[in-house]
């Protein structure tokens, strides 16, 4: 009879998957390709979580104390699964590090890949120093202290770019990142409490901070700490006159004028991308991809978190675009999927 | 050179001098003609709250700029330049130039508050109108509104001899706002006056025109009022650009 159930991935998703199973006193095996638990929260460095407000660290942290104290874990850390053999209720895993894993059911929550602002050169990441990326800008708040990373002055103005990475035909990236919006409406009020006299721009196409977001991200941003939100599509980034501060160029869509408007720091909301291995884990794995990467789902309504191969759970970002409380949830739900195998199984052996 | 198409060009952008001097050589004439950059480039980072600093315009900020106002707008049926949505983002950007360019429409809102009752995030527009206005007015933009040199004239009598003299105010305003004294409403009034008002109200309607007598112990009441609303104006003032900052 199996009683494991393997998990890929210790981000939310796969650490949430982990509680779900250990709470119905199954065994779970982890497989982290990193040497830390906790994900993209953790290895990116993010700072307070949306929409808890709390630290990545202390959320991420409880996450994970709660899978390594359970004693029903078996966490490889800095492993990978080469390869899986056989079917539902009786799967065997490869490990990088040598060791064979049975297991009754598979759930992956392998996650996203940030999109690397390099890819959109004329926004000027990779040229100046002054231009950061979303998870840059979560980590200077996670220091205490806004300051220009070029020479360190305190930043008078700050505008953020949505929608670098996402809805955007010209780098192959047709999806909205989903989560942008509101990470740019909480950045801009983190900057304010750390920096008061930084004033923060957005410069969007549409804002979309979607349901319960809206008044506690959105409205909060713009009533409270002033943000001020402008509709344009930026068209580049180049250096000002003075040596020292950024031109952000592009059209302003309700004036009908081009701006030609100086920032000293200027932040790019960057999208979720399919994780960048998602092709070699497709292949271990044998399941799909979706048109854009992502893993490819099975029909939702009665074969929730499935893949397209059966035994095997889908939970997260791994799906696309998905929120860190969302992705928690989908890890419950994939690890109900998993369990509900083994219990099949032990039903048709009893 | 001539520029071509000139039309295509907003004219406060063509750029022309009589006489003009560059780098010691002398360009006058017709062919100094320039262009100024249509690109704007810069924000007035503090305007937004110069304009919530005044009643009316203190919700301006909240503006997500989804146009019911403008939708709904009394004015804006009349003519497609009255824009309510757009000045609001103009404010909230800081955008003065682009304000002033509507500057001898702006004070037209008739204060229906259809914008006011619709707006889903209680921006308030038609407070923002007459902020709005009343900058442009308090700035010198735009002439002083016939209201407000009415209110002046009547305020101004009532400090100075703690008591109005019709006659006066009527004429002054009318003066003010270079109206003909001869009007036919206040023609008719007269007449009626002086078909039936008591003689001796009349003489001490004539008596008071001439001589404007002040009221009794006035003194320096009038004075000590003047600073006082100055003082409140102020404070006031202060206050709302100090909560616009919160």
């Amino acid at each position: 009879m199996q009683n494991t159930v393997l998990v890929v991935g210790g981000g939310p998703a796969g650490l949430s998957a982990c509680a779900g199973v250990i709470g119905a006193g199954r065994n779970v095996v982890l497989v982290e390709k990193e040497d830390r638990l906790g994900g993209a929260p953790i290895l990116s460095g993010y700072a307070k979580l949306v929409p808890s407000g709390e630290w990545a660290k202390d959320a991420m942290g409880r996450m994970i104390k709660r899978v390594e104290d359970s004693g029903l874990a078996k966490i490889h850390k800095g492993t990978r699964v080469v390869s899986l053999d056989g079917g539902v209720g009786d799967f065997t895993a490869t490990l990088s590090n040598g060791e064979r894993v049975s297991a009754g059911s598979v759930v992956l929550a392998t996650g996203f890949t940030h999109f690397d602002s390099i890819n959109k050169p004329e926004w000027g990441f990779g040229t100046f120093e002054d231009v950061l990326t979303t998870t840059q800008m979560e980590q200077m708040v996670a220091g205490g202290k806004i300051a220009c990373p070029s020479d360190g002055r305190v930043p008078e103005r700050v505008c953020i770019l949505l929608c670098v990475g996402s809805r955007d035909r010209q780098i192959g990236r047709e999806w909205c990142s989903k989560i942008c919006c509101t990470v740019s409406t909480n950045l801009a009020m983190e900057i304010k409490e750390i920096s008061p006299q930084t004033d923060v721009f957005i410069y969007y196409m549409d804002i979309r901070t979607f349901g319960l977001y809206e008044d506690k991200f959105y409205w909060k941003s713009q009533e409270e700490f002033k943000t001020k939100f402008v509709k344009a599509r930026i068209a580049e980034v180049t250096r000002a006159p003075d040596g020292k501060r950024l031109l952000v160029k592009g059209e302003d869509t309700l004036v009908k004028r081009p701006i030609v408007i100086p920032f000293d720091i200027v932040v790019h909301a960057i999208g979720m991308d399919p994780n960048a291995e998602n092709t070699e884990i497709a292949r271990v794995f044998g399941i799909g991809l979706e048109k854009h990467g992502f893993i490819d789902r099975a029909e939702h309504y009665t074969n929730t978190c499935g893949s397209t191969r059966r035994g095997i759970y889908v939970a997260g970002a791994a799906l696309g675009p998905e929120t860190i409380d969302d992705s928690i949830s989908q890890g419950q739900a994939a690890a109900s999927r998993a369990l509900a195998d083994l219990h099949a199984l032990v039903q048709k052996t009893a | 050179m001539a520029i071509h198409e000139k039309s295509l060009i907003d004219p406060d952008r063509i750029m022309t001098h009589e006489s003009l001097v560059v780098d010691g050589v002398d360009v006058s004439g017709h062919w100094n003609t320039m262009v100024a950059p249509r690109f704007l480039s810069d924000y007035d980072d503090d305007f937004v709250n110069v304009i919530r600093g005044y009643p009316g315009g203190e919700n301006v900020h909240r503006c997500w700029q989804c146009g019911s106002c403008t939708n709904s707008c009394t004015m804006y049926a009349q003519n497609t330049d009255f824009n309510p949505r757009y000045w609001i983002y103009l404010t909230n950007l800081g955008l003065k130039s682009e304000i002033l360019k509507d500057k001898d429409i702006i004070w037209t809102c008739v204060s229906c508050n259809k914008c006011t009752n619709i707006c889903p995030k209680d921006v308030r527009p038609e407070g923002v109108m007459k902020a709005l206005a009343h900058w442009l007015e308090d700035e010198g933009h735009t002439d002083k509104t016939r209201s407000s040199i009415f209110d002046e004239e009547f305020t101004g009598q009532v400090l100075d001899h703690g008591r109005i003299e019709d006659a006066h105010v009527v004429i002054n305003f009318l003066r003010k706002t270079k109206q003909p004294y001869f009007q036919d409403w206040l023609i008719e009034a007269v007449k009626r006056l002086m078909r039936h008002m008591p003689v001796g109200m009349l003489t001490m309607l004539g008596w008071n025109f001439l001589f404007t007598p002040k009221t009794r112990s006035w003194g320096r009441t009038g004075e000590v009022l003047r600073e006082y609303v100055r003082e409140q104006k102020e404070a006031a003032h202060a206050r709302m650009k100090e909560a616009a900052h919160v």
